[in-house]
C-alpha cells in the first residue's frame, strides 16, 4: 500500500525529528523548517494531501505561509498548531476555512493522526 | 451781654424774638449742615446720603426747636382765653412726645426693615454659597476618588501587562521543550509497541511521563489564559473551568495545609465576558483567602444558578475582617497587610472587572470565624 504524503513545518528541528518518527510509521512524511522551504517541498511533491504548519516561526508565521500554499493548492487540507492559544487572527482563518483546525501545543501524535485520517477518509 | 459766636453783628444788634439758648441751637444745628454739607458737597446734597443717625437728631432737633419757638405763638393765636391756654399748655407737652414718638418709631422702623431685608438677603446669600460650596467638594471628592481609581486601574494595569509579556514569554518558552517530551512519549510507545503489552513497569514509567507533561500543560494552558490582553467582553467564559484554572495557578501557595473544597454545579452555563480578567477576579479573592488562613484550614467553592445569573461563593476559614474594615476592603490601596505583601489594589480592580461585568460582588465576614465573597455574575 502506497502511502499518504504529509507536510510538517516547523522551525524547531526536534519538532520535526519526533514527528517523522512517529508518524512516518503511517504516512510519507516531509518536513521543511520554515515556509519558504515547505513551499518548496509542496511543489516538488503536488501530491501531498495534509499540510500542518507550526503558528510561530521566522520569515513567516503559520497563518502567511498557509495562505500563501493555498492560493495555488487549495484542495490540501491544512492545519495549525501554536503555543499560544487561540488568537482572533486564527479564529478568522477557521471561519474563512483556510485552516481545518488549530490544535494547541503540547500536542498529541494521536491526535493529530486521528485528524489526518479524518481527511484522508473523507 | 455776651457775645454770640455764631451770630452775625446784625443778629447782635436785633432783639432776640427768641431765648438765646434756641439761637445756639439752631447755629449748632446749621454748623453741623454746613460741616455736612461740606463733606458731601461733591456729591447730590440729598437727605438720603445723610447717615441714619444725623437725619435722627436734626429731625430731633428741627421738631424740637419748632415746637419751642412756635407753639406758643400759635396757642396764643388760637387761644384767647386764660383758663383754656394754661390747660392747653399742660397738655402741649404731651402732644409733642407722642407726636415726635409716633413719627420717630415709623421712621426707625422704615430704616430697621431695610436693614432687616439686607440681612435676609446676606443670609440667602450665604445660605447659597454654602449650598455651592458644598456641590463643589462633592464634586472634588468624586473627582479625587475617580482620579484615585484611575491611578491605581493604572498601577495594576501596568504590573498587569508585564506579568502578561513575562507569563507569556515563560509559557511560550516551556510549551516547546513540552511539546519534545510529548513527541517522544507518541514515539516510545510506538516504537516499544511489543514490550509494553508484556512490561507492567514500562507501562507505569510512560503513563506517569505523561501525566506529567499534561499537568505541566495544563499550568501554561492556565498562564496563557491569565496574561491573554484581549479587552473585549463578549468572550464565553467557562466559570469552572477558569475556577479551576485560578486553583492550578496558586497550588504551590496551598502548602498542602489549605483544604479546597468545591461543590460545583452540575451542568452551570457559562457566561458572557472577558476570560482574563475572570481569571484576575478569582486569583485576586483566592489569594486574599489564602493569605488571611494562617496556617491550616479551608477554602470552599461553591457555584450556582439563579435566575438567570451565576452565583460564586467564595468561603474560608481565615481570619476575617473587622467591622470597621468590611466596607472600605473595596477602596484602592486599603491594606491591612505588611508592605509587601498586599497593595490594597486587588479587591479594587475586582469590584471594577465584576462592575464591567454588570455583576454584583457581596462581602460577609466575622471576625476568627472566616469570609464570604459572593459573586453575581449574569447569563447573558
Ligand atoms: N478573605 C479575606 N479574609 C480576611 N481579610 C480579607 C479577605 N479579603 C480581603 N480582606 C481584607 O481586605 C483588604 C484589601 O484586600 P485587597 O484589596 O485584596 O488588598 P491586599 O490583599 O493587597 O491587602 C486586605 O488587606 C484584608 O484586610
Ligand atoms: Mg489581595
Amino acid at each position: 500500500m502506497k502511502k499518504f504524503k504529509i507536510l510538517y513545518v516547523d522551525d524547531e528541528f526536534i519538532n520535526l525529528e519526533l514527528f517523522e518518527i512517529s508518524l512516518g510509521i503511517k504516512y510519507h512524511v516531509f518536513t521543511a523548517h520554515n515556509g519558504i522551504a515547505g513551499l518548496q517541498v509542496v511543489e516538488e511533491n503536488p501530491d501531498i494531501k495534509v499540510v500542518i504548519s507550526d503558528m510561530k516561526m521566522p520569515i513567516m508565521n503559520g497563518l502567511e505561509f498557509l495562505r500563501k500554499l493555498c492560493t495555488k493548492h487549495s484542495e490540501i487540507s491544512c492545519f495549525l498548531l501554536t503555543g499560544y492559544g487561540l488568537t482572533p487572527e486564527i479564529n478568522e482563518a477557521i471561519r474563512e476555512g483556510l485552516i481545518l483546525d488549530c490544535m494547541s501545543k503540547p500536542f498529541e501524535m494521536e491526535l493529530i493522526d486521528k485528524e489526518i485520517q479524518r481527511v484522508l477518509n473523507k | 451781654m455776651t457775645r454770640n459766636p455764631y451770630l452775625s453783628d446784625t443778629c447782635h444788634t436785633l432783639k432776640p424774638l427768641v431765648p438765646i439758648d434756641t439761637l445756639y441751637l439752631i447755629q449748632w444745628v446749621k454748623k453741623i449742615l454746613q460741616e455736612y454739607l461740606y463733606l458731601v458737597k461733591d456729591k447730590v446734597v440729598d437727605m438720603k446720603f445723610l447717615k441714619f443717625e444725623y437725619k435722627i437728631t436734626i429731625f430731633y432737633l428741627l421738631a424740637g426747636g419748632l415746637w419751642i419757638l412756635f407753639s406758643d405763638k400759635i396757642l396764643l393765636i388760637l387761644i384767647n382765653d386764660r383758663t383754656v391756654l394754661s390747660e392747653f399748655q399742660t397738655y402741649k407737652g404731651w402732644f409733642y412726645v407722642v407726636v415726635t414718638a409716633i413719627i420717630l418709631y415709623f421712621f426707625i422702623r422704615k430704616h430697621l426693615n431695610k436693614r432687616r431685608d439686607l440681612e435676609r438677603k446676606l443670609q440667602e446669600h450665604q445660605n447659597h454659597l454654602e449650598k455651592i460650596v458644598k456641590i463643589r467638594t462633592v464634586e472634588l471628592e468624586s473627582t479625587i476618588k475617580h482620579l484615585k481609581e484611575t491611578q491605581s486601574h493604572l498601577v495594576q494595569s501596568e504590573k498587569m501587562a508585564s506579568l502578561g509579556l513575562l507569563t507569556a514569554g515563560v509559557a511560550h518558552e516551556i510549551n516547546n521543550p513540552l511539546n519534545y517530551i510529548m513527541g517522544s512519549y507518541s514515539g516510545l510507545k510506538l516504537v516499544l509497541k511489543k514490550q509494553l503489552d508484556e512490561d507492567e513497569k514500562l507501562n507505569k514509567l510512560l503513563k506517569n511521563l505523561k501525566i506529567g507533561v499534561d499537568k505541566a500543560a495544563g499550568i501554561v494552558k492556565g498562564l496563557n489564559q491569565f496574561s491573554r490582553d484581549q479587552e473585549s467582553f463578549d468572550e464565553t467564559c467557562e466559570i469552572h473551568s477558569i475556577l479551576d484554572n485560578c486553583l492550578v495557578m496558586l497550588n504551590s501557595q496551598l502548602n498542602g495545609l489549605i483544604k479546597i473544597e468545591r461543590d460545583y454545579a452540575e451542568a452551570l452555563p457559562p457566561c458572557i465576558g472577558n476570560v482574563g480578567k475572570l481569571h484576575q477576579v478569582f486569583i485576586n479573592i483566592l489569594t486574599n483567602s489564602i493569605q488571611a488562613i494562617n496556617t491550616a484550614g479551608k477554602i470552599k467553592i461553591s457555584t450556582k444558578t439563579i435566575n438567570n445569573s451565576i452565583l460564586i461563593e467564595i468561603a474560608d476559614t481565615g481570619c476575617g475582617i473587622s467591622k470597621e474594615d468590611l466596607p472600605k476592603i473595596f477602596d484602592p490601596f486599603f491594606t491591612t497587610k505588611d508592605p509587601g505583601k498586599g497593595t490594597g489594589l486587588g479587591l479594587a480592580i475586582t469590584y471594577n472587572i465584576i462592575k464591567m461585568h454588570n455583576g454584583q460582588l457581596d462581602f460577609t465576614s466575622e471576625l476568627t470565624s472566616g469570609t464570604n465573597a459572593k459573586i453575581i455574575l449574569p447569563i447573558k
